[in-house]
């Protein structure tokens, strides 16, 4: 009879979870699936793929224009973590014990509800030969101003500060959440012992933000690792691609040149190094051995 | 008892979610052979959908077919959409799409249905022009029909123009005394981008110096490294030097920007008309000439055109009705109707053009003085026209030495060529 019942209620589970991972399995398992499957195949989008085995592979590799998409995803990924992960953190640090600090941190979240897509169009507007920025320059007597989003690295790092004034208030959001709740004691006995300032943060904050800032981090090297939506809307890639991203790279490939294949080999690529950074990062940050 | 219930919800919910699933590939529309009712049509045009649905009253009286429009404004996610329909029994029955080689992928699969029949009659009846028929023609066969074209002809500042007593060029040499004045003068001759459309000037300088050499990048007989190419691109990099082209890293709307005179000349299709009526300026304030050939030992003068197709898929349960409406499309009281709701020049010699400025330069290049060529994006391999775009745009961006720039093209051209030869 118990076994019955086990058995009764076993089925029922099922039943219950089985929607749920019948969608998870044909929405994001079976996608991965084909992804891969596709990367080693020649596939315009019509008829069925063809087998080519490593090929798409050897030709990502030794084309100079991926080796130039990776540069600029790598440029990403260290700008994200320097300007909004590096700012959020000092917002976070210099308003958090402030009376009112929060109107202080409260604009910086607006930005955060717009979409990508509509900060690169904003920021065009300010960046483009001839825009705001250039105008307000020329107000001032600077009448050769850089060009902001034609020359390389500069169109990057401008990119980069457009995304950082867009992600910059969730990261402060999120560190001021970490330092609120950091218990008082320590921080008052730190005090007491004299530390203050750098100090302070260095031998006591900083390690107790530690979890906290892992995922912050953690988060802002994935979101940087797949940067697609601002650079399409800002500069498409170019002049030529000297701003392309590996996720430009892989887009263009796959929808505008229909060479699904390539497209594909260049998502398998990028999702091993998303995985394989996080993986490790988030072991070593997380891992018992740092905790304090 | 229990155990039944959970059984039963256990299979409900699978089959809630199998439907669900079905819904996506299941099939639907009018049946097969059905020649009138309500056609599904799908285009990456979204904004020409009220001109697409002007015509179902016309087209009622006529056919007795009405479209139902679903427009894309991605063209990128419109394409990927139109291949993965191919594989279900949904594929449309009428689709717009491109000529050159993008239209070519679907014939060689045999995807689109054949329009032979439709060409005969739409030529016997002087609705299309037989060079027109050749950018539709496979193997000796016809697939889709001509949605419209355009032609790629220099626009103006009229106001600019008058201002600095210039009158409209005729020929190659007079087209640069008028760079050189309006520079000399303050103006910027000519607009240019960094993104997109950075193709035209380049077509325009080979095709006219040499229609020989055009048709060479075409079928990869001549490559961009070739020293004729890269004299042309030098032409094109000592006018760069002249500053005779606007900054290419302005986001400003090119249309406004002729309106405002930040440039006096814009090179663009025949429909960049109606982006300017949407700026706000009017036939009074624009004009439109033909741009001279560079070399003026050429008997007829080289003008790009454009078409986009309408086709209809070989396996559609619309395909009768996709065909019947393509033989209506091309007739002469449904491109006037056309021209009336949307614009341009017509394809049909016999339709009405509404615009007298369209109207009047779309006769003189359909006359005996021009000589039609196809435009840059869909004569080249899509491939190559990819990279190409990249590259003028980052010539355009940083004039130089152009033979870095023709490299990397022929690069895109060499790998494309060689994937042919497989």
């Amino acid at each position: 009879m118990t076994t019955r019942t086990a058995t009764t209620y076993q089925w029922s589970a099922r039943g219950f979870v089985a929607p749920g991972v019948i969608l998870v399995a044909v929405l994001l398992y079976l996608p991965l699936l084909w992804t891969v499957y596709l990367s080693f195949t020649h596939y315009d989008g019509l008829g069925d793929p063809q087998w080519v085995g490593l090929d798409n592979y050897v030709e990502m590799f030794t084309d100079p224009g991926f080796v130039g998409s990776a540069l600029n995803t790598l440029l990403w990924v260290v700008g994200t973590l320097i300007v909004p992960v590096g700012v959020g953190l000092a917002i976070a640090l210099l308003t958090w014990n402030l009376g009112g600090g929060i109107w202080l941190r409260l604009p910086l979240l607006i930005p955060y509800a717009l979409s990508g897509i509509g900060v690169g169009v904003i920021w065009s507007f300010i960046l483009s030969s001839g825009g705001a920025l250039d105008q307000a320059l020329a107000a001032i007597g600077v009448t050769d101003p850089p060009r902001w989003l034609i020359d390389a690295p500069l169109n990057t790092v401008v990119m980069i500060i457009a995304a950082a004034w867009q992600g910059v208030g969730v990261n402060a959001l999120l560190f001021t959440i970490g330092l609120q709740s950091i218990p008082k004691e320590p921080l008052e006995a730190a005090r007491i012992d004299g530390a203050n300032g750098l100090r302070l943060f260095g031998s006591i904050l900083w390690p107790m933000l530690r979890p906290l800032t892992a995922v912050v981090v953690g988060l802002s090297i994935v979101a940087s690792l797949k940067t697609f939506d601002i650079v399409w809307s800002m500069t498409k890639g170019g002049p030529g691609t000297v701003s392309e991203t590996l996720a430009l790279t892989m887009y263009k490939d796959t929808f505008v040149n229909s060479d699904y294949g390539l497209g594909s080999a260049i998502a398998v690529f990028l999702t091993i190094v998303t995985l394989v950074a996080s993986i490790i990062y988030l072991r070593q940050q997380l891992s018992p051995k740092n905790e304090i | 008892m229990t155990s039944r219930r959970t059984l039963v919800t256990a299979v409900a919910a699978l089959t809630v979610v199998g439907a669900a699933l079905a819904g996506c590939s299941g099939s639907s529309g009018t049946a097969g052979g059905a020649t009138t009712g309500t056609l599904s049509f799908y285009t990456d045009k979204a904004a020409w959908k009220p001109d697409f649905e002007s015509l179902n009253a016309t087209s009622k009286k006529d056919a007795d077919i009405t479209v139902k429009t679903t427009g894309y404004s991605d063209a990128n996610q419109y394409d990927a959409f139109i291949k993965q329909s191919f594989r279900t029994s949904k594929s449309p029955g009428l689709f717009t799409w491109h000529t050159g080689d993008s239209l070519k992928q679907l014939v060689d699969d045999g995807l689109v249905a054949e329009t032979t029949d439709i060409w005969a009659k739409a030529v016997k009846e002087g609705w299309v022009s037989e060079d027109l028929r050749t950018s539709y023609t496979f193997d000796g066969k016809q697939y889709c029909v001509p949605m419209n074209i355009a032609y790629w002809v220099m626009f103006y500042n009229k106001k600019t123009f008058d201002q600095n007593d210039i009158t409209v060029p005729t020929t190659w040499d007079e087209l640069n005394q008028v760079a050189a004045t309006l520079k000399s003068k303050g103006v910027t001759p000519y607009y240019q981008t960094s993104q997109l459309f950075t193709f035209q000037w380049f077509q325009h300088l080979v095709a006219s110096t040499d229609p020989d050499l055009y048709k060479g990048l075409e079928d990869g007989t001549v490559k961009y490294t070739d020293p004729r190419i890269v004299d042309v691109m030098n032409t094109w990099l000592d006018e760069e030097k002249k500053g005779w082209f606007s900054d290419a890293g302005s986001s400003t709307d090119p249309a406004v920007g002729l309106k405002q005179g930040d440039f006096a000349m814009i090179d663009f299709g025949t429909w960049y008309a109606g982006n300017l009526a949407g700026a706000g300026m009017t036939t009074s304030d624009y004009g439109m000439f033909a741009i001279p050939a560079v070399n003026s030992a050429l008997d007829k003068t080289p003008v790009a055109v454009e078409s986009g197709p309408l086709c209809v898929a070989a396996k559609s349960s619309q395909k009768a009705l996709g065909l019947k409406y393509s033989e209506w499309w091309m007739s002469a009281d449904a491109q006037s109707a056309w021209n009336k709701a949307h614009g341009d020049v017509a394809f049909n010699p016999k339709a009405t053009v509404s615009d007298p400025a369209l109207a009047k330069i779309g006769t003189e290049i359909a006359g005996p003085d021009y000589q039609l060529y196809d435009r840059f994006f869909e004569a080249m391999p899509t491939a190559v026209v990819t990279v190409a775009l990249e590259q003028f745009g980052a010539f355009a961006a940083n004039p130089g030495d152009p033979k870095p720039f023709l490299q990397k093209i022929q690069d895109a051209a060499d790998k494309y060529w060689a994937s042919q030869k497989k």
